[in-house]
């Protein structure tokens, strides 16, 4: 009895410390964004027959470390770490140029280990509450869906703009999906990856155009300042509550509460709407400044981890962007996992783990991250960014993603595969620069089309 | 040759290193997949499973693709190593009056916010912009971030 389970144990524990590694070096190279590193490498962890709890813990670690060790390049550098980062920048350029990105860091990372810790028992409490609703929420899905959409559109740069534009956006992922399922291919990877690396895409084809080639012509480099290692603490491990002032402290932990229970929406949505609700709060101009950077970077360690065990815990679909991006190969990786919507027959972590399990292991996750990408974080943040910014140019950040774009396309979807990342990120690039149709629209543009479209022609069809 | 330098995701290529990467990162990541799905196939039992490692490998392929990247280019980016100098820094509160209003005072903080102004020697600058906007009331021609741009150029320390 006791010996099943320390394996068990183990295994958790191992995974954890691995998907903490690796995504706490991740984090620190910009621009790597979660979906396109979490998702492969999770669904590759599921696929090779790790047990549950060490996908979970693989998962959670990895999902918690990187969104520690991003602030490394958002605050020292002034390069968004990855997708969930970039709601930082306003506040972390703010801090830089002031001189005191050291204090941005601190804060941000003190942030996230104190959402992380409050938002797994939260997510698995609520998930609780709701699990007698599941069957009501399955059935809801699509329109909670549309409406998710519709409202972070609404809330977008874009406003009416990114609203109405989601209409052609959606036509497209339905278009495109029913031209490859006439080949038999399935895709979501794809259109995920396509969606995230956008912009690059959009770069890519820009400079081919000799007129906006022009624009982006540039007569020197950029300097980066990078400020000077300042350490104001002793030994290796900070307290985090000392980093942070009370008022900062008790507002990350209200976002943090706030943010596991709005698990239907963006991400990067809710990190700008905590954010803005913070900032109104705070008076003194500095004071917002690292009050609002802390809490934010709360809220992408505490949104990141709701949504993806929440939607596990309850339902076993995934019910979230999160859910149906990063954390897909935890509900659906065939032929290990499989969920069927029709009939609501689910085998995945939500059949093969109990409450207790993922409250048990998601904490375990939770406190291997903070014990590796904290410290590493705290102690070796300007090294690491020194490291990063004068041995790894861009054109080999860029290198690795166009393989990654070929790679995973046709791993996939074979050419076909390769054609959607380039068409959704092609489109979705240009959408976002232009009408400020951002990226987490985009992804509720996807989830629309997939779980809205279908709902909505049997509507009319009945 | 000069090098012709572009803007591209957020930071500067030299266009010819930009075209080799690519092709590099093309050609090393695509390699590493399509051999390994050769070679695995063959050798391991489920076709997804073969797939799923060849992916793997593909993924080491595209780092193994940017490594070579980074070795043969070196980043064009000049890293400096100093804090932002005090001049400029009182250029970033009109920025920060302008995205946000009002910068609000001192006297709202509470005691640990002030101990940390002083420790990064900030205090002194939001300081002098509370002295700037007091005799801003007085004569309207000057405003609160030149007087502050006055102090700092004269007594400010990075």
């Amino acid at each position: 009895m006791i010996a099943p389970l320390l394996d068990q144990i183990l295994i958790a524990l191992g995974m954890g410390i691995l998907g903490a590694v690796i995504f706490a070096g991740i984090g620190l190279i910009s621009g790597s964004d979660e979906t396109t590193t979490l998702a492969p490498l999770t669904l590759l962890v599921v696929l090779l027959g790790v047990p549950a709890a060490g996908v979970l813990t693989f998962f959670l670690a990895g999902a918690v470390a990187k969104h520690m060790t991003h602030a490394v390049p958002t605050a020292l550098l002034g390069i968004p770490g990855d997708t969930m980062a970039t709601p930082l920048m306003r506040e972390a350029n703010f801090l830089r140029n002031l001189g005191v990105p050291h204090i941005a860091l601190r804060k941000m990372i003190s942030g996230a280990v104190i959402a992380a810790l409050i938002a797994v028992p939260m997510a698995v409490l609520f998930a609780v509450m709701l699990a007698p609703f599941g069957d009501m929420i399955k059935r809801a899905a699509p329109w909670v869906f549309l409406f998710a959409a519709v409202a972070i559109a609404w809330f977008s740069k874009g406003r009416l703009a990114a609203v109405l534009t989601l209409i052609p956006f959606v036509m497209v992922i339905a278009g495109l999906q029913s031209i490859t399922g006439q080949y038999g291919v399935k895709l979501s990877v794809s259109y995920f990856l396509g969606i995230a690396i956008g912009p690059l895409i959009a770069a890519l084809f820009s400079m081919l155009a000799p007129a906006e080639r022009e624009t982006m012509r540039r007569q020197e480099v950029r300097t980066f300042s990078l400020s000077p290692d300042v350490k104001s603490w002793g030994g290796f491990f900070p307290n985090p509550l000392k980093v942070l002032d009370s008022k900062q402290s008790m507002w990350t932990a209200v976002t943090a509460v706030v943010s596991s229970a709005t698990f239907v929406f963006s991400p990067v949505a809710m990190t700008v709407i905590m954010g803005e609700v913070v900032g109104s709060r705070v008076k003194h101009v500095y004071h917002r400044l690292t009050t609002v950077i802390t809490a934010r970077n709360g809220v992408t360690e505490s949104t990141y981890l709701a949504e993806a065990l929440i939607p596990l815990i309850a339902f076993g679909l995934p019910l979230s962007p999160v859910a149906a991006g990063p954390a897909a190969p935890l509900f659906n990786a065939p032929p290990r996992f499989s969920v069927d919507t029709a009939t609501g027959q689910v085998h995945n972590l939500h059949s093969l783990l109990s409450t207790w399990e993922f409250l048990g292991y998601g904490m375990l996750a939770v406190v291997i991250a903070i014990l590796i990408a904290y410290p590493f974080t705290m102690n070796y943040a300007h090294r690491a960014a020194s490291y990063v910014s004068r041995k790894i140019s861009h054109e080999a950040v860029i290198s690795t993603f166009v393989g990654l774009i070929l790679v995973i396309g046709i791993w996939e979807g074979g050419l076909l595969g390769l054609l959607v990342i380039i068409t959704i990120g092609l489109l979705g690039g240009f959408l976002s620069r232009f009408l400020g149709f951002n990226i987490g629209v985009q992804f509720m543009g996807y989830y629309t089309a997939v779980l809205t479209v279908p709902a909505l022609v049997t509507l009319i069809h009945a | 040759m000069k090098p012709e330098l572009f803007e591209v995701w957020g930071d500067t290529v030299d266009g010819r290193h930009l075209i080799y990467s690519i092709g590099i990162g093309a050609i090393v990541s695509l390699g590493a997949f399509f051999l390994a799905q050769y070679l695995l196939v063959g050798w391991v039992d489920s076709l997804q499973m073969a797939r799923a490692y060849a992916m793997l490998v593909g993924i080491v392929g595209c780092l193994a693709g940017g490594a070579i990247s980074a070795s043969l280019f070196k980043p064009k980016r000049n890293v400096v190593e100093h804090l932002a100098d005090p001049a400029w820094r009182s250029k970033i509160l009109i920025e920060l009056q302008n995205e946000y209003g009002p910068l609000g005072s001192l006297s709202d903080l509470p005691p640990a916010t002030i101990a940390e102004l002083r420790e990064m020697d900030l205090y002194d600058l939001f300081a002098d912009y509370e002295k700037g906007l007091d005799t801003c009331a007085k004569s309207l021609d000057a405003s609160p971030a030149a007087a502050v741009r006055a102090v700092s150029i004269n007594g400010g320390r990075s």
